[in-house]
C-alpha cells in the first residue's frame, strides 16, 4: 500500500508539471485553434534561462527565499516576452492562412528555440545547483515527499486555482472566453482580440516557465531537447482533458501523470509512452473531444 | 504531354545521367536524395492529396527498413526476397493502425499519428520479441545479390533507388488520372460536399495511407541496404516532422515542390556539413518565413478550381 | 523553369568545393565520435585527443614522410548516424578510424570499415564487438565480462551483499554489462533479486525506484551511463532507499557527481584507472599537453584509451613502413607491451586488448575519488 501511495505522490508531482504546461497548449488552442508546437521548447528555454539568471545574480551560490522568488519572477517575465514575440512574429501573420501553414510555422519556431538553446548553452547537459531548495524530506507513514515535490504540488495548485478564478470571475477572463467561442463576434462586441491573444501568450508562457524551472530544480539535469518530451506529454494531457478547456488541461495533466507513474511502476517505464498514446486513442474513440470537452456540433 | 509530366521526365533524365559525373561521395548524396524523394512523395499522397494530417510517416519508412533488416539478418533471406514483405507489412500495419482513427478530424489525427510513430519507436527500442536489436539497431545487412553476384558498388544502389523513384512517379501519375485522384481532389477541396456526393472519405483516406505506407516501406528497404545498418532514431518523430514539412514547405501535391523540399531538407545538409550545428536553426527560420511569405508552399500547385484532368474532358 | 540553370550552377560550385580539398597527398585519420548529443563531452575529448596527437606528429615531420590530417564525423552516439559516418569516412579515404565512444555506434560502423579495409579502434566494451573477429577492429579498452567478473567478486566476496539489484538501460553496452554482472554475481553465490531496465534520458526514475524500495536490497548496481546514473543515485536517496550504489565504468564522469549532488557521497564506481590515477609518465605528459592546448583535462580515461589505439596504429605503420591496412593489422595482432598512456598495449588475435586492471573508487563528500581496492 505504501508503495502504491508513493507511486501516486510521484505521479501527482509530474502530473502537476504536465498540467502547468498543458494549460499553455489549451489556452492557445482554445483561442487560435493552433497546436503551439513551440510551447514545449519554451519550457526548456525557461529552465536554461532560469539557471543563467540564478548564477548571474547569485554568483556566490547562496540561496534564500528572496533569491528563489527573484529567479521565478525574472524567468517567467523573460519567457512571457519570448512567448509574445513568438506570437507576433510566427503566428499572427498566419492567422488567416491555411491551418497547416500555421502548424509548420509553429514547428519551425520550436526548432529555432531548441537550437538557439543548443547554440547558446551548448549541447551538453547543464546541471542545476542542488541547494536552490532545501533538501528536506518529509515522511508520512511509509511514503516520502521531498521539499521540492511539496513545492511543486502547492505552487501548481495555487496557480491553477488562480487561473481558474481569473478566467471565470474577471472581466478579462470573460473576454478571453468570448474570443475563444467566436473571434469575429467578440471583435464586434468591442473586444480587442489582439490584446486578448497577447494575454493568452503571456499567461501560457509564464505558466510554462514555472514548470520549466520546477523541472530543472526537481530533476537537476536539463538538456536543450528536453522540451519536446514534456511538450508532447502535456499536449496529449490537454487533448485527453478536452483541448480548449482549462479545467480539462489540469485534469488531463494529473490523470496522465498518475497513469504514467502507475504504468511505469507496475508494468514497465519503457512502455510508458506507448500506453500514453493508447490511452489517448481510447479516450478519443469514446469521447472525440476529450473527457471534459464539450460536444460541439459540426459546423458545415 | 502536360507540364507535370515534362518536369518529371526532365528530372528523371537529369538523375539518370548524374552518376556519370559523380564520385562516390556524390553518389551517396544522390542515393539519399532519391530515397528521401520517394518517402516525401509517399507522404504527399497522404497529406498533400488525401489531406489527412499525418505526422507519423517515419514509422512506415522504418517498418520497411526493419522488415528487410530482420528478414535478412535473422532469417537469412536474400535482400531481393525481402522487398515484397517490406512493402506488404507497412501497408498492413498502416491499415490496421489508421482504420480506428481515420475519422478523427485534423489536429486529433495529427497527434494520434505522432503516437503511432512513438509506439513504433518504443517497439524498436524495447526489442520486442528480441528481433529489433533494441536501441543499437541491426548491423551487418547484406548487399543485394543477383545470381550470386554481389552488387556492392554504390552505382547499383543508385540505380535501384532511381528505378524506385521512377515507379513512384508512375504511380502518382496514374493516381492523378484515376477515380482516386478525382475523389481526393474533391475531399481536399470540401470534404463535406464530397461526402454528400457519395464519396466514401474513410475508404479513400485509408487507400491513401496504404499506398503511402507501401512506397515508404520500399524506400526504407533501400535505405537499410545503403547503410548496411539500421537503428531506431532514424525513424523518430523529428524525421516524421521533416517529411511533413517537406510537403508543406515545397507545396502540397506539387511535384517540383516536394522535390525541392527534399533537396533543401535532406541534401543541402549533406553538402554543407560545416553548418550541421546551426542547421535546424536555419531550417526553423526558413519554415516560418516560407509559411509567412508563401503559405501554400514555395512551389504551389497552380490549378484554378478545375483540375487539369477534368479540363481535358477525360471521363 | 528559370530556376534550373541556377540550381545546376550551385550544384557545380558545390562539387568544386568538395573536390578541391581532397587533392593533396596526406594520410587521413578518421574520428567517429559523439561530438554533440548526450555524450558530447566524451566525444569532444576523443576528437581533441586525436587532433593533439596528430598535430604533435605533424610538427615532428609526420608519418613516413607524409603529413596527417584528421577528418571528424559526429555520430551523436547513435547507430544510424554511425553508419552514415562510416560511409562518409570511407569515402574520404581514411587509413584508420578512432572511435566511437559507445559500443552501439561502434558496432553499427564496424561492418562498413571491414568491407572497405579501414582500420578501426574503439573503447566500446560490449563483448559483441570482437565476436565477428574482423581483422580491421582493435578494442583499446576491455570487455564488459572482465569488468563484470571483477565487480561481482567485489560485491559478493568482499562486501558480502546478500540482495543485489541490477539496473541497465536499453543500450547494447549496458544490457551486455548488466547481463554479465548478473551472471557473475550468481556464479559467485550472490543473489540478484531484481534485474530491471530504465529508459535512458527519461529523468524521472522514481517509479522503478519505488518498486525497488519494496524489495529492500543491500546494493544497487547500475550498468548504464552517468547522465542517468547521477539522477538515479539522487532519486534513490530522496526516496530513502538505504542500499549502496555501485556504478559501472560509464558512470565515471565529473557530471555524475554534479547530477547526484550531495547524494554522490558514498557512491562506489568501478572502472579502469581514471586519468589522474594513471601512474605512467606518458599519461602525465599527455594530460599536461592536452590541458595546455584545450584549457581543461580530458573528460575521462576513454579519450586516453582511444589515443592509445591511435598511437598503436601509428606505431605499427611506422614500424612496417607501410600504409597497407592488412600489413598494419598483422603487426598489431602481434604487438606486445607497446608503452601506452593507459598502460602497456597488447592485442590478441581477435583484436582484443589484453591485461587490463580495474580500480574501485568511493566518491568523497568533496566529490573527489578515493581508491578503495587493494
Amino acid at each position: 500500500m505504501d508503495i502504491f501511495l508513493q507511486q501516486i505522490v510521484n505521479g501527482l508531482t509530474i502530473g502537476s508539471l504536465y498540467a502547468l504546461v498543458a494549460l499553455g497548449y489549451t489556452m492557445v488552442y482554445g483561442v487560435m485553434k493552433l497546436i503551439n508546437f513551440a510551447h514545449g521548447d519554451l519550457v526548456a528555454l525557461s529552465a536554461f534561462a532560469g539557471l543563467t539568471i540564478y548564477t548571474s545574480i547569485f554568483a556566490d551560490g547562496g540561496t534564500s527565499i528572496v533569491a528563489v522568488i527573484t529567479v521565478f519572477m525574472f524567468t517567467a517575465a523573460v519567457i512571457a516576452v519570448v512567448g509574445v514575440l513568438l506570437e507576433r512574429l510566427a503566428y499572427r501573420p498566419l492567422r488567416t492562412a491555411p491551418r497547416l501553414s500555421a502548424v509548420v510555422s509553429a514547428l519551425g519556431a520550436g526548432l529555432v528555440i531548441q537550437n538557439a538553446i543548443m547554440l547558446i548553452w551548448g549541447p551538453n547537459m547543464k546541471i542545476f545547483p542542488s541547494h536552490l531548495f532545501p533538501s528536506d524530506i518529509y515522511h508520512f507513514g511509509g511514503i516520502v515527499i521531498t521539499f521540492t515535490q511539496l513545492m511543486i504540488l502547492i505552487f501548481s495548485s495555487v496557480l491553477m486555482i488562480a487561473l481558474y478564478l481569473f478566467i471565470n470571475k474577471t472581466k478579462m477572463g470573460t473576454a478571453i472566453r468570448a474570443v475563444a467561442i467566436d473571434q469575429d463576434a467578440a471583435k464586434l462586441m468591442g473586444i480587442n482580440v489582439n490584446k486578448i491573444i497577447m494575454i493568452i501568450f503571456i499567461i501560457g508562457s509564464g505558466l510554462g516557465a514555472v514548470a520549466g524551472l520546477f523541472i530543472g530544480i526537481y530533476y537537476r539535469g536539463i538538456t536543450f531537447d528536453m522540451g519536446w518530451m514534456y511538450g508532447l506529454n502535456a499536449f496529449v494531457a490537454a487533448i485527453i482533458g478536452g483541448i480548449g478547456n482549462i479545467p480539462g488541461a489540469m485534469f488531463g495533466g494529473l490523470i496522465l501523470g498518475l497513469f504514467n507513474a502507475l504504468i511505469s511502476g507496475y508494468i514497465s517505464s519503457a512502455w510508458a509512452e506507448t500506453f500514453t498514446f493508447m490511452l489517448l486513442i481510447v479516450v478519443l474513440i469514446f469521447r472525440p473531444t476529450g473527457i471534459l470537452g464539450e460536444k460541439v456540433a459540426e459546423k458545415v | 504531354m502536360n507540364k507535370t509530366s515534362m518536369i518529371s521526365l526532365g528530372f528523371l533524365v537529369v538523375m539518370g545521367v548524374f552518376p556519370f559525373f559523380a564520385d562516390s561521395a556524390w553518389l551517396a548524396v544522390g542515393i539519399t536524395f532519391l530515397v528521401f524523394s520517394v518517402v516525401a512523395f509517399s507522404q504527399d499522397i497522404i497529406l498533400g492529396r488525401a489531406g489527412a494530417f499525418h505526422m507519423g510517416h517515419a514509422a512506415f519508412f522504418g517498418l520497411g527498413a526493419y522488415t528487410t533488416a530482420i528478414l535478412n539478418t535473422q532469417y537469412g533471406w536474400p535482400i531481393l526476397a525481402t522487398w515484397a514483405p517490406a512493402v506488404i507489412i507497412p501497408v498492413a500495419v498502416a491499415l490496421i493502425t489508421t482504420a480506428p482513427i481515420i475519422h478523427l478530424r485534423g489536429d486529433y489525427l495529427l497527434v494520434t499519428t505522432i503516437g503511432i510513430n512513438i509506439i513504433f519507436l518504443q517497439v524498436l527500442e524495447n526489442n520486442l520479441f528480441g528481433i529489433t536489436g533494441g536501441p543499437n539497431g541491426i548491423f551487418g545487412i547484406d548487399v543485394v545479390t543477383v545470381f550470386g553476384f554481389e552488387l556492392f558498388d554504390q552505382i547499383y544502389m543508385y540505380y535501384m533507388a532511381f528505378i524506385l523513384l521512377g515507379i513512384t512517379l508512375f504511380i502518382m501519375r496514374t493516381l492523378d488520372g484515376s477515380k482516386f485522384g478525382r475523389a481526393m481532389f474533391y475531399i481536399n477541396k470540401d470534404d463535406v460536399a464530397a461526402q454528400s456526393m457519395g464519396i466514401d472519405i474513410r475508404y479513400y483516406k485509408l487507400y491513401a495511407f496504404a499506398i503511402g505506407a507501401g512506397l515508404a516501406g520500399a524506400a526504407g528497404s533501400m535505405f537499410v541496404v545503403q547503410y548496411s545498418a539500421v537503428s531506431p532514431e532514424a525513424f523518430d518523430v523529428m524525421q516524421s516532422i521533416m517529411f511533413f514539412t517537406i510537403v508543406l514547405v515545397g507545396g502540397s501535391a506539387s511535384l517540383p515542390g516536394v522535390l525541392l523540399g527534399t533537396f533543401v531538407m535532406f541534401v543541402l545538409p549533406e553538402i554543407f556539413r560545416e553548418f550541421e550545428t546551426a542547421r535546424y536553426l536555419v531550417f526553423g527560420l526558413a519554415m516560418i518565413l516560407t509559411m509567412i511569405l508563401r503559405p501554400r508552399g514555395i512551389w504551389p500547385v497552380k490549378f484554378g478550381n478545375i483540375p487539369a484532368f477534368l479540363k481535358k474532358g477525360k471521363k | 523553369m528559370r530556376i534550373l540553370p541556377r540550381v545546376a550552377a550551385s550544384v557545380a560550385v558545390c562539387a568544386l568545393l568538395v573536390t578541391a580539398g581532397s587533392a593533396a597527398d596526406v594520410i587521413k585519420i578518421g574520428v567517429q565520435a559523439p561530438i554533440t548529443g548526450k555524450y558530447a563531452n566524451e566525444g569532444q575529448s576523443i576528437d581533441n585527443g586525436v587532433r593533439l596527437v596528430i598535430d604533435q606528429l605533424n610538427a615532428k615531420g609526420g608519418l613516413l614522410g607524409k603529413q596527417l590530417e584528421v577528418v571528424s564525423c559526429d555520430d551523436e552516439g547513435k547507430a544510424q548516424k554511425a553508419a552514415i559516418c562510416a560511409r562518409k569516412l570511407v569515402n574520404e579515404g581514411v587509413l584508420a578510424v578512432i572511435g566511437s565512444y559507445t559500443s552501439g555506434a561502434t558496432e553499427a560502423a564496424q561492418t562498413t570499415y571491414f568491407r572497405n579495409k579501414t582500420l578501426q579502434t574503439s573503447d566500446g566494451t560490449s563483448g559483441s564487438l570482437t565476436k565477428q573477429k574482423y581483422w580491421t577492429f582493435f578494442r583499446n579498452s576491455f570487455r564488459n565480462s572482465d569488468q563484470a567478473a571483477f565487480t561481482a567478486t567485489y560485491l559478493v566476496k568482499e562486501k558480502g551483499y546478500k540482495n543485489i539489484v541490477v539496473i541497465s538501460d536499453y543500450s547494447g553496452y549496458s544490457v551486455d554489462l548488466a547481463d554479465s554482472a548478473a551472471k557473475s554475481i550468481k556464479s559467485e553465490g550472490g543473489n540478484v533479486i531484481y534485474q530491471g531496465k530504465i529508459k535512458s534520458g527519461t529523468q524521472n526514475f522514481t517509479a522503478v525506484l519505488t518498486k525497488i524500495k519494496s524489495m529492500n536490497p543491500d546494493a544497487i548496481y547500475f550498468a548504464g551511463y552517468y547522465t542517468d546514473g547521477g539522477l538515479i543515485r539522487a532519486q534513490q536517496q530522496q526516496l530513502g532507499i538505504k542500499a549502496d550504489f555501485i556504478g559501472g565504468d560509464a558512470n565515471d564522469n565529473p557530471d555524475f557527481v554534479k547530477l547526484a549532488g550531495k547524494s554522490a557521497e558514498g557512491t562506489i564506481l568501478v572502472n579502469f584507472p581514471t586519468a589522474e590515477f594513471l601512474p605512467y609518465d606518458a599519461a602525465k605528459i599527455f594530460i599536461k599537453d592536452y590541458t595546455a592546448k584545450y584549457g581543461k583535462a580530458p573528460s575521462s580515461v576513454w579519450a586516453l584509451m582511444n589515443v592509445d589505439g591511435l598511437n598503436a596504429i601509428l606505431h605499427a605503420a611506422k614500424e612496417t613502413k607501410s600504409l597497407d591496412t592488412k600489413t598494419i593489422s598483422n603487426y598489431l595482432h602481434t604487438l606486445r607491451d607497446f608503452p601506452g598512456i593507459t598502460g602497456p598495449v597488447s592485442f590478441r588475435e581477435d583484436g582484443e586488448r589484453i591485461n587490463t586492471k580495474f580500480n574501485i573508487y568511493e566518491i568523497q563528500a568533496n566529490g573527489k575519488y578515493k581508491i578503495i581496492n587493494k
